[in-house]
């Protein structure tokens, strides 16, 4: 958490503190610290991320097929064909429903979830959460620990039409229109239920990662706030929420580029992009484009095209935090 | 903490990049390469070594490793180890043969035998000017000393060549057809309908005993494309195959199309076709058929014996049929049958060792390998002559060797939907026209203009199909 943020006018009437002279020292102590700790990451990085974006997004611009060194520069030829593209505009638009949806969905659920875990319980007393949290906590937890792809499998089957768990129960609680429904195949279910798959689970981890936080709030707050007469809910977007602001906002950007890929659940329920293309998701189409059709070069401006969408994504979530407040509010230790 | 923070935004973007890119910049690789990698050394040609395989070298195969396995190779590796005892030869499994060679494709040095199939592919279109035209193959002679082009199924070389180069050998001969379980037929006196009229007939007596005619699987609905495609070509006649393998405007509006599809659409709309299937996994949809013996048919080719092996019920009896026409009079006989090689087997240019990749091709061309594997995979190659009559046992074995015998010349190809890479756009209109929410009309607007945009695509290579 951070302590301390220079930009806010409060620290520039603290005494700046004593100049020290500066020994620029280079023992083998610096340079082997700064060699391990600043260059090798750095490298890793320049190699490893950087240069292949820049690789890629080089390729973007021309009509490489993939298979031989042979390319022609086709300039902006490539995202002005995404543009026309019926099929990846519905792409598009579906990982921009999902980064709106899932984000929301996810960050309110886990933070209700851990704040059931760690501070709401009982009202006398010391700040806890409810009767058997662990309990809830190792449940929540443990969708996270099964991979995303048995994760998708498993769901893809509890949704079987005519096998599944769920029109099983339905039918045997009499609503026989749901003998045969195909949730995952009709459009008007097919998304909602795969975000509902996704929210299952995601919500563990980000529930732990907010318990965490929490848990570095002092007791003395909320107790203060409960004599001051605040309820649970009240204690939780007044005290809760903006004192893990950075790792609500932290967990949002995570999700966003989770919604912005969702390759491997959309493939495991729907590996051609569900019905009427309505699960259909970026890096699935790229995938198509590139190993199918054999367009590396279009489909490196998809890939371009989903690292501006997440890069827009990121901006955006940084703007509405710093606008409604996250700048200049108060944070813990 | 603003510099911070501004450096995390760099991290996360960096994040989203990876996200974004790692597939490509994986696959991206050196692009150093186009040089050929040193080859191995040859040996003059003969009548034993056509290629002139060099002593003491070793080849290098990548064997697709689906429903056949890959251990097939193996065998005729041996066999051809018996000729040439100083070669090694390394067969490699994979499951991910594009994403796996891609690279060194781009890089030069691919291996010396490919076996190119499964979903991930690659494209034929990509590679072709890459790739060793195979004719010296079929003009060599074989282990038991036959021209091998005289071994061989007739119409082998049209679905290889590209451009006018044949350099694909397609390896398992796979029969496309109706399948079903005999012995529910004879127990409950059903007779295997011919026609899209007498499917209907059959599926009304299928409702009274509870059952569906036909079922679909959200991942396979295209079977249903692929087997009206060969209806309504056995209906209308050869140019109705050109028309739809060289992608013309209108070729969806044929009117045998047109017909066939209205026979399929009637069949959905008595509601003799299970619902659902458009939530179905595939094989889910499958074990239905022939393990709860829910719908009384299914087209697919002949791996699906292989492929429900373990989920067929006992005493099934799994047989195929040719695909249903509409009239007493198709222009070609009903008997006509989509017969088709696939795994295709392919020696790169550029590898090492080229000569080796076309020596193993060879040896598995050989009766020994062929008969090994006919009677391990139960399904037969293009070798002919390697399945006796009573199929190892299998009654889909036999009911294919009985298929391909009535068809006898009456036996042609489709490659435009693998070739254009339009399958997944399909399955979508199928998923909807199957699921009885799109007409005939929806279906034909919907596959037009799947056709046309790969016709139109000007980074497609386009070929003409005959």
């Amino acid at each position: 958490m951070t302590t301390l943020n220079p930009a806010t006018p409060a620290l520039d009437t603290a005494p700046p503190p004593p100049m020290r002279k500066r020994r620029r020292n280079l023992s083998f102590d610096r340079v082997s610290l700064f060699l391990v700790f600043l260059g090798l990451p750095l490298a890793i990085y320049g190699i490893f991320v950087v240069s292949p974006f820049v690789q890629a997004i080089g390729y973007s611009f021309t009509n490489w097929s993939g298979y031989s060194d042979a390319k022609d520069s086709v300039g902006l030829a490539n995202y002005q064909r995404l543009m026309e593209d019926e099929i990846f505009r519905k792409a598009l638009t579906n990982n921009i429903l999902l980064a709106i949806v899932l984000p929301l969905a996810i960050v309110v659920l886990s933070l209700a979830l851990a704040t059931m875990i760690t501070v709401a319980g009982r009202s006398v007393g010391e700040t806890r959460g409810l009767r058997g949290a662990g309990f809830y906590r190792v449940i929540s937890f443990f969708p996270y620990a099964i991979p995303a792809i048995v994760v998708g499998i498993m769901w893809g089957r509890i949704f079987d039409p005519s096998a599944g768990l769920v029109n099983g129960l339905l039918t045997k609680l009499g609503f026989s229109k749901f003998k045969d429904f195909p949730w995952l195949g009709e459009e008007s279910t097919a998304m909602p239920i795969t975000m509902f798959i996704i929210c299952w689970g995601m919500i563990g981890f980000y529930m732990i990662l907010f318990v965490a936080a929490i848990k570095g709030i002092p007791g003395e707050i909320y107790e203060a706030a409960r004599l001051d007469g605040a309820g649970r809910l009240r204690t939780a977007w007044s005290i809760t929420l903006p004192l893990i602001r950075e790792n609500v906002q932290t967990a949002y950007i995570y999700l966003g580029i989770m919604a912005i890929d969702a390759y491997v659940y959309m493939q495991a329920l729907n590996p051609f992009g569900g019905p009427n293309n309505s699960t259909l998701v970026m890096p699935q189409y790229l995938m198509t484009t590139a190993f199918e059709k054999s367009q590396f070069g279009l489909a490196c401006a998809m890939g371009v095209v989903m690292g501006l969408v997440t890069a827009v994504f990121a901006a955006i979530v940084f703007t509405v935090n710093a606008l409604t407040g996250g700048k200049d509010q108060v944070t813990m230790a | 903490m603003q510099e911070f923070q501004l450096g995390r935004r760099g991290v996360l973007g960096g994040i989203a990049a990876t996200v974004a890119i790692a597939p490509l910049a994986a696959c991206a690789g050196s692009s150093s390469g186009s040089k050929k990698s040193e080859g191995a050394k040859t040996e003059a040609k003969s009548d034993d070594n056509p290629f002139g395989l060099g002593k003491g070298t070793s080849v290098e195969a990548v064997i697709f490793s689906g429903g056949y396995k890959h251990d097939y190779v193996d065998f005729a590796a041996a066999e051809m180890k018996k000729k040439f005892s100083d070669v090694t030869v390394q067969v490699k499994p994979s499951t991910q043969i594009s994403q796996e060679l891609q690279p060194r494709f781009v890089k030069g040095n691919p291996p010396d035998l490919i076996d190119n199939s499964g979903a991930n592919f690659i494209g034929f279109g990509s590679i072709v000017d890459q790739l060793e035209p195979l004719d010296d193959l079929l003009d060599a002679k074989n282990y038991e000393g036959t021209a091998i082009k005289d071994t061989l199924f007739a119409g082998v070389k049209d679905p290889g060549t590209y451009n006018d180069k044949f350099a694909v050998l397609n390896y398992v001969l796979s029969v496309f057809g109706m399948w079903y379980s005999a012995s529910l037929f004879e127990a409950n006196g059903w007779t295997p309908p011919k026609t899209y009229e007498e499917a209907l007939k059959l599926g009304a007596e299928a409702k009274k005993k509870g059952k569906y005619l036909m079922l679909w699987g959200k991942e396979a609905a295209t079977y249903y494309l692929t087997s009206t495609m060969i209806s309504a070509i056995k209906e209308g006649g050869d140019e109705v195959r050109l028309s739809i393998e060289n992608l013309q405007p209108d070729c969806w509006s044929q009117k045998a199309v047109q017909d066939v599809w209205k026979g399929l659409e009637a069949i959905i709309k008595a509601g003799y076709m299970k619902p659902g299937g458009n939530g179905t996994q595939f094989t889910a949809a499958q074990a239905q058929w022939s393990n709860g013996q829910e719908a009384l048919i299914y087209p697919s080719g002949a791996w699906i014996e292989n492929e429900m092996k373990s989920q067929t019920k006992d005493g099934f009896m799994m047989t195929g049929m040719p695909e249903l026409v509409v009239s007493d009079a198709p222009k070609m006989p009903y008997e006509t049958i989509r017969a088709e090689a696939g795994e295709g087997f392919i020696v790169p240019t550029k590898s090492k060792n080229p000569a080796g990749g076309k020596e193993l091709l060879r040896a598995m061309l050989s009766k020994e390998a062929a008969a090994n594997f006919a009677k391990t995979r139960l399904a037969p190659t293009i070798v002919k002559d390697t399945v006796p009559e009573d199929g190892f046992g299998s009654s889909a074995l036999q009911s294919q060797n009985k298929m391909l015998k009535d068809a006898d010349k009456n036996v042609f190809a489709l490659r435009s939907n693998t070739y254009y890479g339009m399958n997944r756009e399909q399955l979508v209109v199928w998923n909807e026209f199957l699921a009885g929410k799109s007409s005939v009309d929806e279906l034909t607007k919907g596959m037009q203009k799947i056709t046309d945009k790969a016709a139109k695509d000007p980074a497609v290579k386009r070929i003409e199909i005959k």
